[in-house]
């Protein structure tokens, strides 16, 4: 239980340096230096000892909308094992409420950016209203795909221990596709290209970024957190489940976790390098293809257990 | 079973002596909102006991020597009549300083009147214990709620949708009535108990005519049509008792017919899962196409009777395979919903209620920025909102998990089931989205940035028997959400005299589910308290500015400019084109500096669009034929009467 506690608080502490890994590997691709790897925590204690200034439109739910949001994702992660450790949390269908919560973190973002009467924050979350709703479609079909493997239905089940590599072992290759779905899903969710461009100066393209505009000072701070603590938490499953090793040695078992989620957030980077943002109204087609992918997945492993 | 009558006479006497108090306005509204709502805290009582002691309380009396009135009290009935009970004598409550019309205190009198017959009406319903009792009553209720839509009857719409909901709910009793009737061919009997004996197949058909009657009560999809015209007639209260309780009298219905046949044929399962689907998913995708807030909350209304009825067909397809666990489940978070639904919606309407009150106006992008003035109303309506759009740690949360866990169950299924499950948990995941969106989106237009007109400006909050059953609603939202184990008790009770026969270790397992929400929330307030006592730390000895919306280099902002409900939707909308079409009406712009233009769009149900083609003119052009039948002369239709009696008496 202390373990998994400390590890709790560990991935909380980590989840800024990985973000910046991104912008180190995008900075590559652009023959840039780029900014330092600690530039994330520099951000968020250079918020934290600022102070806010606050729209006259917006009411208490501005101010509840980054902590209820940084809460419902530093949640979530305590119910991930963090490198095959036993999760703080798990109960069976605490998937469930994990997604629920993430949920209720996104109604208040929703609400906040709703809150301050801006033509563009109202657009922004139009947009997450949007395709968050297909996002969740996807993870409910690959965890039916899961249930349906090991008949039960919580991510300590899935991603802690043996768990992973027993879901390969029974699926096999078409798990695959599954981490391709979850990759999209991953990107979706965390507002990176090509469904968001976190980096762009439009405010007409964000999604994520404008509907934080109006957010300043400690309550921008949390939701930068909440934001880092949630591609973790989605970092955290795709790296298991492409890593599903278990060596028994600690240090070993702490570097693989850490170099195969490093892996992930160099994907996302090379991703947000190669490609473009695509056009909104070719976005929800794009995340509707980890929907497919993971239905098609579903079906062939259905078949071929029988 | 004393106290029930007692409890329906109390409620009586209310709405008698609002007649009869009809001159003076407050001392009317006073003493029959008193007497309704002392009358329904009798029932509760009553209920509670009956829930506690767990013993079928019944009673029967003979009427005119031939038809027995029988009622027949057991868990099924009582986890009704504490919904019908306890959201009444809120709405009752509510409706004191709803119903300010002073200049109407003849129709206020009446409006209180059928009020009670209705709350009577559905007691009675729920507690019938043969043929001839429940459709007397299930006569009664759609009545009384047939007067109370059309009480604002001046305006012209308000008498159409009074119209529709009177053909609707006809045409379902003639659906029910189809049904009693094979059921009396086969056993001769009016008693519900004997319905076992029926062959298979009349078993089959029994469902299926009860099915659709009752989903026309409920709002199934397609027969959900008169929804959307009678909730916006009706006064806020009705609507919140209407949605509230008297539609989930139509699942009852369902429920009570399906543990009446013990026939446990798959068939059920599938009709009532792919119903649940249906509704469920258009329901809440026209809901989000709406502009009128409480024509709004009447499409939620079709989605939330969609969840229901997939946590039901979930229930009855375990029960069907032999999935007890599964069974338990689906039934328990279907019943579930049917309570927190009856909760959330009638706050939600209640809410509504209140802003029609205060603004005059229920148009959606007509208002905004209602929350700095209405802040009960609008806290209230939030944690309405949030409930129902099933996140944690509210109410709705604890069904749609319970539907959730039970779905999993049910992927060890073979195939054809399988696939119905496997459409029946993504389109919850689906529906759970949606939900999520057109909350935001009235959350946000209505009570959220500036507001859009005058109406919206200057509101103030007023009317403290108004706001007290919101927040007590609201409490309840909260309460269940957190602390589900009784409730979840009380539903899977509820359900075992259907005859799933779970064993008491089952039920162990099953409470620990709820155990583990509490625990999940309690951990959830606890990191909301320390991120709120970091933030008070990080905000200490800092000062605050106030300036206006960043408008991103624009220095003259309106509020013109705020996205409007309409735009919020309008993606999502596109995505839905297929069974969601959308009808815009604008004037063209011309010219270099082009005028005024105007906007409208609408968007169309396809089962009201189509209602008029594929049912209703192929009806009226068959009965046109028939004309001639129709001539005005007495004296063949007294002949008529005799042919009839003579045919009915030789040869059937």
């Amino acid at each position: 239980m202390i373990q998994s506690i400390i590890l709790w608080l560990i991935s909380i502490l980590l989840a800024p340096f990985f973000a910046a890994v991104i912008l180190k590997v995008k900075a590559f691709f652009g023959g840039k230096k780029g900014p330092p790897l600690l530039i994330h925590y520099y951000t968020v204690i250079k918020l934290f000892q600022k102070s806010s200034v606050y729209s006259t439109s917006t009411t208490f739910i501005f101010r509840m909308g980054p902590v209820i949001s940084l809460c419902a994702s530093a949640m979530a992660l305590m119910f991930l094992p963090i490198a095959g450790y036993r999760p703080v949390l798990s109960f069976h269908g605490d998937i469930i409420f994990i997604l629920y919560l993430l949920g209720l973190g996104r109604f208040f973002t929703i609400a906040a950016a709703m809150d301050t009467a801006s033509p563009f924050e109202g657009m922004g979350a139009a947009r997450e209203a949007y395709f968050s709703i297909i996002c969740e479609a996807t993870i409910f079909m690959i965890l039916i795909l899961f249930f349906k493997l090991t008949g039960k239905l919580s991510l300590a089940a899935y991603f802690s221990g043996s768990g992973t590599l027993d879901l390969w072992e029974t699926a096999g290759s078409p798990l695959l596709f599954v981490v391709i779905a979850f990759f999209i899903v991953l990107l979706a969710e965390n507002a990176r290209v090509p469904v968001d461009d976190p980096a762009t100066h439009l405010e007409l393209t964000m999604i994520h970024e404008v509907m934080v505009l109006d957010h300043s000072g400690p309550d921008f701070g949390f939701i930068e957190i909440g934001v880092f603590c949630k591609l973790f938490f989605y970092s955290a499953i795709v790296s298991r489940l492409i890593a599903p090793f278990n060596p028994s040695h600690p240090v070993l078992n702490g570097g693989v976790f850490i170099a195969s989620i490093l892996l992930i957030y160099v994907a996302v980077g090379i991703t947000e390098s190669v490609i473009a943002r695509y056009k909104m109204d070719k976005v929800p087609k794009f995340i509707l293809t980890s929907f497919v992918l993971a239905f098609f997945t579903t079906i062939i492993t259905l078949e071929f257990l029988k | 079973m004393h106290l029930f009558f007692l409890s329906i006479f109390v409620v009586f006497a209310g709405g008698i002596s609002a007649i009869l108090l009809n001159r003076h306005f407050t001392l009317m509204k006073s003493v029959g909102a008193t007497f309704i709502s002392s009358g329904c805290l009798i029932g509760l009582y009553f209920t509670s006991i009956q829930l506690f002691l767990d013993v079928p309380a019944d009673f029967s009396a003979n009427y005119l020597d031939h038809f027995i009135i029988a009622f027949h009290i057991d868990a099924l009935s009582s986890f009704f009549l504490i919904l019908i009970f306890g959201i009444s004598m809120l709405a009752a409550i509510y409706s004191f300083h709803y119903m300010n019309q002073a200049e109407k205190s003849l129709a206020t009198s009446v409006n209180y009147f059928f009020f009670s017959i209705l709350i009577i009406s559905m007691a009675l319903v729920v507690a019938a214990a043969n043929m001839i009792t429940f459709m007397f009553s299930w006569e009664i209720m759609s009545i009384s709620s047939f007067f109370l839509v059309i009480h604002s009857h001046h305006a012209v719409e308000n008498r159409k949708a009074g119209y529709l909901y009177f053909v609707f709910s006809h045409v379902g009793a003639m659906f029910i009535l189809t049904a009693f009737g094979i059921m009396y061919s086969f056993t001769g009997s009016l008693n519900f108990g004997e319905m076992v004996l029926l062959t298979d197949t009349a078993k089959i058909a029994v469902f299926v005519f009860a099915f659709i009657g009752f989903g026309s009560k409920a709002g199934v999809f397609p027969f959900h049509v008169w929804l959307p015209h009678a909730h916006p007639a009706a006064p806020s209260h009705i609507s919140a008792v209407m949605s509230g309780i008297m539609i989930k009298i139509g699942i009852y219905g369902i429920l009570r017919i399906y543990a009446l046949l013990g026939f446990h044929a798959l068939l059920f399962g599938e009709i009532v899962l792919i119903a649940g689907m249906v509704s469920g998913i258009l329901g809440v995708v026209y809901a989000l196409g709406q502009h009128d807030l409480k024509r709004f909350l009447a499409y939620s209304s079709v989605e939330n009777i969609g969840i229901i009825l997939i946590g039901i067909g979930i229930g009855m397809i375990g029960v069907s395979s032999g999935k007890p666990m599964m069974a338990l489940l689906g039934f328990t978070g279907g019943m579930m919903h049917v309570l927190n639904h009856a909760v959330f919606k009638s706050l939600l309407f209640m809410g509504a209620g209140m802003v029609q009150h205060r603004t005059g106006t229920l148009t959606m992008d007509m208002l905004g920025g209602l929350l700095k003035k209405m802040k009960i109303t609008g806290s209230t309506l939030l944690i309405g909102s949030l409930a129902i759009s099933g996140l944690p740690p509210f109410n709705g949360f604890v069904s749609e998990f319970l539907i959730y866990c039970g779905g999993f169950e049910g992927t060890g299924l073979d195939r054809m089931t399988l696939i119905s499950i496997i459409l029946a948990i993504v389109s919850l995941a689906v529906i759970g989205g949606l939900a999520l969106a057109s909350f935001t989106k009235v959350f946000g237009v209505v009570f959220q940035g500036e507001a859009r007109s005058s109406q919206a400006e200057n509101v103030d909050e007023k009317g403290l028997t108004m706001l007290i059953p919101m927040l007590a609603l609201a409490g309840v939202c909260i309460f269940i959400g957190v602390f589900p184990r009784m409730f979840v008790i009380m539903a899977a009770n509820s359900m075992s005299s259907l005859g799933i026969g779970f064993s008491p270790d089952m039920l162990g397992q099953f409470i620990q589910l709820s155990g583990n929400i509490t625990m999940a929330s309690a951990i959830f307030f606890a990191f909301i308290l320390a991120a709120l006592a970091a933030r008070i730390i990080f905000y200490r000895g800092k000062t605050i500015t106030r300036s206006c919306t960043w408008g991103c280099g624009f220095t003259q902002p309106t509020v013109k400019m705020q996205y409007t409900g309409t735009s919020y939707a309008a993606s999502i909308l596109d995505f839905f084109s297929m069974v969601a079409p959308r009808h815009e009406d604008h004037s063209r712009v011309e010219n270099c500096f082009p005028g005024r233009s105007v906007y409208h769009s609408r968007i169309n149900d396809v089962a009201e669009l189509y209602m008029d083609a594929v049912v209703v003119r192929p009806v009226l052009a068959l009965f046109a034929r028939l004309r001639w039948i129709q001539h005005g002369d007495i004296h063949l239709y007294i002949g008529y009467i005799l042919l009839a009696i003579i045919i009915l008496l030789f040869f059937v």
